[in-house]
């Protein structure tokens, strides 16, 4: 099964590694990952700032990069929450462009849901002996209804013991601009995210969203040096058996 | 009317540094969304109760017009008198003219939230005729001249130290606190909650015992039957409909619902995503003045329908969906960004999600860009949101409204237009990536960003961002290519 990866900007500029991740994952899973090289972001950060002509130059560029596959998958449910229901929201005044928008956000999925529900896996034959938690990111958890298929994959890493933190679907206080933009409110809400994954006791914080990643690990790299965030995929992936024996 | 919603950050911020408000938020983000859940578990099928809830509101907002015109119908056959008011000041100005034309000295009022955002306290009160608000946490933040922190419990963060010190300094204490002295109910002034509640009833009893005019917002205006609701738990909004001859309700566009039916559902939703409660303590129900051989009621019924905006929110279709709000508060109790801030900083009557989306589209787009900026489209609010609204698209809405305004900085826009431009190339794409790599790095030391300045600055108030790494993805991508390629290959 061929499918095409969307790696989110962020993933792509700031943290590759776990595009490494999903495409090593997804080939050992049977898939072909493919990646077109001329993509770039989706346009959500122009797009939730109040940009729309601008970002739906992003977005036809998407579409135009994407539009012949038949399955794209990303690493980010907010990116594939911005395809799947702002594209064709965005585009509703250009019945061709809006109609391959909404051709297209039926073909797109996020990691975790994609290797759950399309390939039927939910062993991807790791193991960590340790306790691990959870945070349900607002894009992946309310946008798209994502939440027992990460945990579900989690859950089935050998010795890994999956243990629930309070408010694990309160907001990390990320929010793009709004980290930026209001500092001091986001700090209070990461400082709390923080403190519940510390509350947990446990090892790592795993969650599949790399915005709330950056602004987790940069609240823990700056506070809590020995604790960090780990994304769903990196984590499946730097602890399978097959990378640990290599 | 009060309206700071220029001063967002900088009242953000001291409430945050506001030990009281962070304690009793705490408590409220922990407290009130159990208390909804428990409620809405008792609808027999919660789902469909919600999802009915919406479909009336939707209904009710989208026939507004009609359902208008029947409700003024009815209720002028039942014996009130409607009064369409455009704007605040026309509201305020009727609500006037009725003291006026009865020498009225005094008024007393239920809680209503249309009444503070037209500001009509302070219109009467400047016109020679007093208000007493008869809500306790009304009573306190009317004496305090605050703001409410929140639509449903307005002075739920007071303590009682401060109450008592209002109530003293305003002469509530004292003459009840002589009579429970005298009945040897208590011995000293007091701050004891109970104690207090005690004494803002006495005071208010004596205002309603003589009362002429009261006055009272409107929770539900049936257009089938020209019938008002309202829904309460102190019991006061029903002293004001029934002690005085006579009564002027006053309602915003949105409150009419088509049928009795979807009032009496409303009035389970609203009660459910308020407190909690089934129902609240006391639901009343006014269809006209009191009619001849009828015990009690008052003399003239007086409902002034107020616009203030609204009709001009109904016709804008992109944003007409926040008319179906019905003030439940269940948005705020659910919202991050509140639950650090409380109410103070929205400057406005709403507060919260409720008020990010409302007092944008009232107050104008120009002036509230922080209202529709703080926050992080978590949607935690739509989620709960009983009338179905969707917070975060309208917020999105806002914002570019704002950037189409066409004076936002130039700079900015150059900024926008060249990262798009940058978006829809692969190839500049990943020049832009390589310029920025040295840039960025510039900063780092031992692989991590502990600062910048600009517009980047608020990150580094409380983070660290990792070093940009030496490739990117797409640089990365070539090799996994090469090496999986080779694998094929050499099967």
């Amino acid at each position: 099964m061929k499918v095409s990866l969307f790696i989110p900007c962020t993933v792509d500029l700031m943290m590759p590694e776990i595009g490494v991740a999903v495409y090593k994952l997804l080939s050992r899973l049977g898939a072909e990952p493919v990646y077109h090289a001329n993509q770039t972001c989706c346009g959500q950060p122009l797009y939730n700032a109040g940009y729309r002509e601008q970002a739906k130059r992003a977005a036809k560029h998407f579409i135009e990069v994407f539009g012949e596959d038949d399955i794209i998958v990303s690493p980010s449910g907010s990116c594939v929450s911005m395809v799947k229901h702002h594209y064709p929201e965005l585009l509703c005044d250009e019945t061709s462009w809006y109609n391959r928008a909404f051709e297209l956000s039926g073909r797109i999925f996020e990691f975790s849901q994609f290797v759950v529900d399309i390939l039927c896996v939910t062993d991807v034959g790791a193991s960590f002996s340790g306790k691990v938690t959870y945070h349900e990111s607002c894009h992946i958890y309310r946008a798209l209804g994502i939440s027992h298929h990460p945990k579900k994959l989690i859950a089935a890493v050998k010795g890994t013991q999956l243990v629930e933190m309070s408010n694990a679907t309160a907001c990390c206080g990320f929010g793009g601009e709004f980290s930026v933009g209001f500092p001091e409110i986001s700090e209070a809400m990461v400082k709390d995210k923080a403190e519940n994954f510390l509350n947990t006791g446990a090892d790592v914080l795993v969650l599949n969203e790399p915005g709330c990643l950056l602004n987790i690990n940069g609240y823990l790299h700056r506070n809590y040096p020995q604790k960090r965030a780990m994304h769903l995929a990196s984590f499946l992936y730097e602890n399978s058996v097959e990378v640990n024996h290599a | 009317m009060h309206n700071r919603v220029d001063k967002f950050r900088e009242i953000a911020s001291r409430e945050m540094q506001n030990e009281l408000s962070r304690a009793f938020l705490l408590m409220l983000s922990l407290g009130a969304p159990i208390m909804r859940q428990i409620g809405m578990s008792s609808f027999p099928d919660p789902d469909c109760a919600e999802a009915y809830g919406r479909a009336i509101r939707a209904e009710a907002i989208e026939r507004m017009p009609e359902l208008l015109e029947e409700f003024e119908k009815n209720a002028e056959a039942s014996g009130a008198k409607v009064i369409w008011a455009k704007d605040a000041g026309e509201a305020n100005a009727a609500v006037l003219k009725i003291a006026k034309e009865r020498n009225i000295s005094y008024v007393t009022k239920g809680k209503s939230m249309v009444t503070e955002e037209t500001g009509l306290n302070e219109h009467l009160i400047e016109n020679g005729v007093d208000v007493f608000e008869s809500d306790l946490g009304e009573v306190i933040t009317q004496m305090l001249g605050r703001l409410p922190f929140h639509i449903v419990g307005p002075a739920l963060n007071v303590p009682p130290g401060e109450i008592s010190d209002i109530f003293l300094k305003k002469g509530i204490i004292k003459e009840p606190t002589d009579i429970f002295l005298k009945k040897g109910i208590i011995k000293e002034p007091t701050e004891n909650p109970v104690e207090l509640g005690r004494a803002a009833r006495v005071f208010l009893r004596e205002k309603f015992r003589r009362l002429e005019m009261g006055i009272v917002g409107v929770n539900m205006a049936v257009a089938e039957t020209g019938t008002i609701i309202n829904v309460e738990n102190e019991g006061n909004i029903r002293m004001n409909k029934s002690s005085p001859k006579t009564l002027v309700a006053i309602m915003s566009l949105e409150k009419v619902v088509p049928t009795m039916t979807d009032a009496l559902h409303m009035a389970r939703i609203l009660s459910r995503n308020c407190t909690g409660q089934k129902l609240t303590g006391y639901v009343s129900m006014d269809t006209g003045p009191k009619k001849p051989g009828e015990i009690d009621g008052p003399e003239e019924l007086f409902i002034i329908i107020v616009d203030n905006g609204r009709s001009e929110i109904y016709r804008d279709v992109k944003v007409r969906e926040i008319l179906r709000c019905i003030r439940c508060g269940a948005c705020l109790n659910t919202c991050p960004v509140y639950s650090k801030i409380g109410g103070y900083p929205y400057g406005f009557s709403y507060s919260g999600p409720m008020g990010q989306i409302i007092n944008p589209m009232l107050l104008g787009i120009g002036s509230t860009a922080d209202l529709y900026r703080a926050c992080t489209l978590c949607g935690a609010c739509k989620n709960i949101c009983p009338a179905g609204i969707d917070h975060p698209s309208l917020l999105l809405e806002y914002r570019a409204r704002q950037k189409g305004q066409g004076n936002m900085p130039v700079f900015e826009r150059m900024t926008a237009t060249a990262a798009s431009v940058a978006m829809a190339s692969g190839s500049l794409w990943s020049i832009g990536a390589k310029c920025a790599r040295p840039l960025l790095n510039s900063f780092a030391k031992d692989g991590y960003i502990k600062n910048m300045p600009l517009v980047a600055k608020g990150w580094f108030a409380c983070r660290d961002l990792r070093a940009m790494p030496r490739k990117t993805f797409r640089e990365m991508w070539k090799e996994l290519n090469k090496s999986s390629a080779d694998k094929k290959e050499s099967i």
